[in-house]
């Protein structure tokens, strides 16, 4: 029992320092047609200046876009990569803007990272534009947040709703595959391990 | 060890008959899942080493075709093997129309989609060298192969014709292979 | 089969004998616990991580420009690349798992023990390897959390006196961890894996020379001892069973429970993470670097704490057999350190200074302390029992033991 604890506490140990207090709380939707609303919003406004570098528009063929759909977005063989130049983003905003390719893994918190942060816009005394998660960011409130009044807001939620959840299925398209074979993996081993202890106990049987 | 080999017979003796078959049964059904197993856990890893998407995705090459005279031959890649494109002359297309070719017979015209066009895979059927353009077809530099402007196997010891690779006009000066 | 192929075979290499020496006449002692379980999980997990690697080895570029879209190449457009990279990095992760509740099972019932102190020691080299080959592995994604962390173990070796500066240089083959370090992280651990199997076939020689020791903690009679097959190749296919569902469960449901989300963001020279930590099976070791404020001192002291296991067969200085079964005060003192090496991990989580720097010091000095103090207490703790008398159950398996008995008898 006591080296269980302390296999647990090791696994827990290693996923601390969540800093995940200041993140809005949010129930991602990923049915298929709000990833496609996702990925329209995605490509129609993040990549004027963010690359998804490691998706290419042929993968956007999964989501159930219909090839039409995806050919008028950009060729099917090339990646989804920003249409601003990363030299002038760079003198734009004094740093290239990250891949979003794995954004939603590589931020403590996911997609609510990137949710909190889109929906995070507000206009300060100054009247400059900043965000609560990301104080001093040079991206544009992009969705119009700080302006925005609560209808509207409510609006532009869903969209950042759906936007983050495009991105977490960027950062890991096979998410879905990855799971229903692990319940059939899972079931098969369930079964084969309850054969090896009927046969386990049947051998062991011979010694009493 | 002589103990062990008691503990062996002494189980032996009170295992009954219906015992001992009802554990055949048992060892054999799992030995049966525990193979099965195995061999589906083998199939990501063969799998793993078939082209990946991103090459099996290297899907059309297109080829324009205006500005090639009569007589000139192009290689260009697709899936990265070399496509010869021909443009053919009218005498050559006469030659070809009244042959059957060699080896491997088969009618100019089930090889073609314009008769002034021929797009053959460049690669020899014999061992995969890239076969050199002659004046009446080509010629494998590796063992002799000679084909004809058809793209058939002449002589030499290639069994096959070139390959037609699957392609489309696009347009009247444009090809897409693939 | 046929006989005559079998005898065609036997007359030419030794196989039937071999058969018979490590399974079906190879005698176990049939009082094994499911704890012993774990030496062939660690065996399987080898043969799961070697297998994995080389598949990913077809797929990988270790190239600072390539190494992380390679990776994420194997996770998208590679058939079942993502099913292969999760078992390979899950794998790591159980790997030290298992090998930590093997070497617990190992301190409580004792059996680094004479006959056994080679076994022990061939595992020490193991863990060592295997230590090598889990960090080097870690560098080859590529990402924030592979680059830092290599970044800062290899200067620890810029600790050493006089050399440091030129040591550190010569590991990483550049100014900072760069191309050259990659490269040649990514031969040698592919290299290593190949250490650990030849170290392997000696940890096995060994034990099945001087056969498994027991919760007894002293050799069983003929009686008690059973052939490993069928009865141990049974029960072990059984624990591998339930292993490989929790281990699936992660692979398929949890994949990246193990991983950085910082290591998700290329390597970057030039901008540490705010948070850096080693993998979670390095925590322990890290905390106790981290507790001595001297840079040369906290290496000495990191590295002490993992070659002081080896010292345990002259440590232990009581004669009582069965490990903490049969004696109390040691049992107290395996639940402590247990304790403390949890303790540990966890300071080795959090960001240094403070609180967590006065606990980790204190963890550290328990650490060693229950090593540094074990001649002493299980000296006392032997004519402690032996004064009480001991416990019936206890003399009852004495009496049955043939080694033991004389020497006793002389000693009273």
């Amino acid at each position: 029992m006591k080296l269980r604890a302390l296999i647990c506490v090791l696994l827990c140990a290693a996923s601390t320092a969540w800093a995940e207090n200041a993140l809005k709380d949010v129930d991602l939707d990923s049915s298929p047609a709000a990833l496609r609303r996702g990925a329209v919003t995605v490509t129609s406004r993040c990549l004027s200046c963010h690359s998804v570098k490691y998706l290419h528009y042929r993968d956007l063929l999964k989501l159930d876009f219909s090839r039409e759909e995806v050919m008028s977005m950009g060729n099917l063989e090339s990646a989804l990569l920003a249409l601003t130049p990363a030299e002038v983003s760079e003198q734009a905003y004094g740093r290239v803007p990250p891949d979003l390719s794995l954004l939603a893994k590589a931020r403590e918190g996911g997609p609510r990272y990137i949710y909190t942060l889109l929906t995070g816009f507000y206009q300060d005394q100054t009247g400059e534009i900043n965000n609560h998660l990301y104080p001093g960011i040079r991206m544009p409130d992009i969705l119009g947040w700080s302006g925005a009044d609560s209808t509207q807001r409510a609006a532009l939620a869903i969209q950042a709703n759906e936007a983050a959840a495009f991105l977490m299925w960027a950062a890991d398209p096979r998410a879905d595959e990855r799971k229903s074979l692990g319940y059939y993996t899972i079931a098969y081993l369930a079964l084969l391990t309850g054969l090896l202890y009927l046969v386990k106990r049947k051998v062991w049987a011979r010694l009493k | 060890m002589a103990a062990m080999g008691v503990v062996e017979d002494q189980a032996m003796a009170e295992s009954d008959e219906v015992d001992e078959e009802r554990r055949d049964f048992l060892l054999t059904a799992t030995g049966t899942v525990g193979v099965v197993g195995v061999a589906a856990a083998c199939w990501p890893f063969i799998s793993s080493m078939n082209p990946t998407l991103d090459v099996q995705a290297q899907a059309a090459t297109d080829v324009d075709l205006s500005g090639m005279a009569a007589g000139a031959t192009r290689t260009v890649a697709w899936r990265g093997k070399p496509v010869f494109v021909v443009h053919r002359t009218p005498e050559q297309i006469a030659a070809m129309a009244q042959s059957e070719g060699g080896r491997d017979p088969a009618p100019d015209q089930t090889r073609v989609r314009d008769a002034r066009w021929l797009v053959v895979v460049g690669i020899c059927t014999h061992l995969g060298c890239v076969p050199n353009k002659t004046e009446s077809g080509w010629l494998c530099p590796c063992h002799g192969s000679v084909y004809d402007n058809s793209g058939r196997i002449l002589h030499g010891p290639a069994p096959r014709n070139l390959e037609v690779p699957p392609y489309h006009f696009a347009a009247p000066d444009k090809i897409v292979i693939g | 089969m046929s006989q005559r192929l079998i005898t065609w075979i036997d007359q030419r290499f030794p196989l039937t004998a071999f058969i018979k020496h490590a399974l079906t006449h190879y005698p176990t002692p049939r009082n094994l616990s499911y704890w012993w379980n774990f030496g062939f999980l660690a065996g399987f997990l080898l043969l799961l991580q070697i297998i994995s690697g080389v598949f990913l080895a077809m797929h990988y570029k270790p190239d600072v420009d390539l190494a992380f879209d390679s990776v994420q190449h194997i996770m998208r457009e590679v058939n079942y690349g993502w099913l292969i990279r999760y078992l390979h990095s899950t794998g790591a992760s159980a790997f030290f798992a298992v090998i930590f509740i093997h070497m617990a099972r190992t301190l409580y019932y004792g059996s680094y023990r004479a006959p056994r102190e080679l076994m022990w020691w061939s595992g020490q080299v193991l863990l060592i390897l295997l230590m090598a080959s889990a960090f080097m592995g870690y560098l080859l994604p590529w990402g924030q959390m592979s680059f830092w962390g290599a970044q800062v173990i290899t200067s620890l070796f810029g600790a050493t006196p006089l050399i440091g500066d030129e040591i550190v240089l010569w590991l990483r083959g550049d100014f900072v961890v760069g191309d050259a370090t990659l490269n040649r992280f990514f031969a040698l651990h592919y290299l290593v894996p190949f250490f650990i199997v030849g170290m392997v076939l000696i940890h096995l020689m060994a034990l099945h020379h001087v056969k498994s020791s027991n919760p007894s903690g002293i050799n069983l009679a003929d009686k008690d001892n059973i052939p490993f097959h069928p009865y141990f190749t049974a029960k072990d296919l059984f624990g591998l069973g339930v292993f490989l569902i929790i281990f699936c469960g992660f692979v398929f449901f949890a994949p990246e429970f193990f991983i950085e989300a910082a290591n998700n963001t290329p390597a970057n020279p030039l901008r540490t993470p705010p948070h850096i930590v080693p993998e979670w099976y390095f925590l322990p070791f890290y905390a106790i670097l981290r507790a001595i404020p001297d840079a040369l001192g906290g290496v000495v002291a990191m590295t002490l704490s993992i070659l002081i296991f080896a010292a345990m067969p002259f440590l232990d200085r009581s004669r009582i057999p069965g490990g903490a079964r049969f004696r109390p005060l040691y049992r107290v003192v395996f639940y402590i350190f247990v304790v403390d090496v949890a303790v540990l991990a966890y300071v080795g989580s959090q960001p240094p200074g403070g609180v967590i720097f006065q606990i980790d010091v204190a963890a550290t000095v328990i650490y060693f302390a229950v090593f540094l103090t074990l001649p002493f207490y299980s000296r006392w703790e032997e004519r402690w029992l032996r004064a009480r008398g001991l416990p019936p159950a206890l003399q009852a398996l004495l009496d049955s033991d043939t080694e033991l008995r004389p020497r006793r008898e002389t000693r009273q």
